[in-house]
């Protein structure tokens, strides 16, 4: 008989913990820390990495705290106001040095928020954020349109 | 000759309630399938579809204000229509959830001998309440948008919690805390 040890809720916790000291107090948006912790996940298997927290516990522990916290922060997302999601892309896309009219086309095309949602996801949150994000851009757009040429970097 | 008619309808109509009961009988109320689809059912509504913050967020008014200040004319035309969407499918997938939970009930007091008629009006009055008011809620935003009844909305909810309530209590012997030893996060394969 195989036993496979599940992570202790209590060592997931410690993780956790450890996360938000070291790498999320880093990221201040709820954005910027779900665009992260979805970069911390395999496409193909769905499991989270992180070589320096799987050093300090274990690669199973390390999975479960990320993807606890990728929750959560779906979550804050998921229930934050329309402004306030609006004013966090805006930040999010002034930090990723792109053009503003390069940025919105290439999320409106690529629709990349689609991928950074987490496994097991209620199905209606994530209609909801989508559409806060279509609406988002949209309302970035109209700004940026709204600007005399010249003003939009 | 009318005789043997007779008997051969007879036969037929006896062989269509077989045929009757015996699809009955495959899904009979208060089997497995039932009880884990009114387990998925709550998990559903208490999770993801009756959380205050989130109920409150899809109708919530200071987005409305919020785009028809930021961005009048097409784009709030845009958010209309978008709110519109995730509000009918909420209200739809309650309406759905709701179901299962009904369908559980209706089996479960088939098999349980000591019914409190109370309970079981109260029960009954919640579901048909609840049913009565996601369809008319349906109808309302489909036809006034999200935004026009928000009290509607609120009473729906915690219609909706109530009967989360009295099904969690049902279903609380699913609840793998009493199972004990298997409750360890270990798992034996």
């Amino acid at each position: 008989m195989t036993v496979i040890a599940l992570p202790r809720r209590m060592d997931v916790q410690q993780a956790r913990e450890d996360l938000s000291r070291r790498t999320l107090s880093e990221i201040v948006r709820p954005l910027d820390r779900l665009i992260y912790l979805a970069s911390m996940r395999d496409y193909n298997t769905g499991v989270y990495h992180h070589d320096g927290l799987a050093s300090r516990f274990s690669d199973e522990v390390a999975c479960e705290a990320l993807a606890d916290c990728h929750r959560e922060v779906f979550h804050q997302l998921v229930v934050c106001p329309l402004e306030d999601l609006v004013n966090q892309l805006e930040a999010y896309r002034k930090s990723t040095h792109t053009g503003p009219r390069e940025f919105l086309t290439a999320w409106r095309r690529l629709e990349p928020y689609r991928v950074a949602v987490p496994v097991e996801t209620d199905p209606l949150g994530a209609e909801f954020l989508f559409s806060n994000f279509k609406i988002a851009l949209a309302i970035l757009e109209a700004r940026l349109d709204s600007l005399p040429a010249g003003l939009t970097a | 000759m009318i005789q043997l008619i007779f008997f051969l309808f007879v036969g037929a109509l006896l062989l269509s309630s077989l045929f009757f009961l015996a699809r009955r009988g495959s899904r009979a109320e208060g089997n497995a399938q039932v009880l884990v689809e009114a387990r998925q059912a709550l998990n559903a509504l208490q999770a993801g579809l009756l959380p205050r913050e989130l109920v409150g967020r899809i109708f919530a008014d200071d987005d409305r204000e919020y785009v028809a200040s930021a961005a009048p004319g097409p784009l709030y035309e845009l958010f209309l229509k978008e709110r519109k969407k995730v509000a009918l499918s909420w209200v739809n997938q309650v309406h759905t959830q709701v179901l299962s939970l009904k369908r559980f009930h209706l089996g479960a007091a088939r098999f349980y001998t000591r019914l409190s008629l109370r309970t079981e009006i109260e029960v009954a009055w919640h579901f048909a309440a609840l049913l009565m008011a996601c369809r008319a809620l349906q109808l309302v935003v489909y036809l006034g948008g999200p935004f026009a009844a928000p009290r509607m909305v609120g009473t729906t909810a915690a219609v909706a919690s109530r009967v989360c309530e009295i099904s969690e209590k049902s279903l609380a012997f699913l609840n793998p805390v009493q199972f004990g030893p298997l409750a360890d996060r270990s798992v034996g394969l």
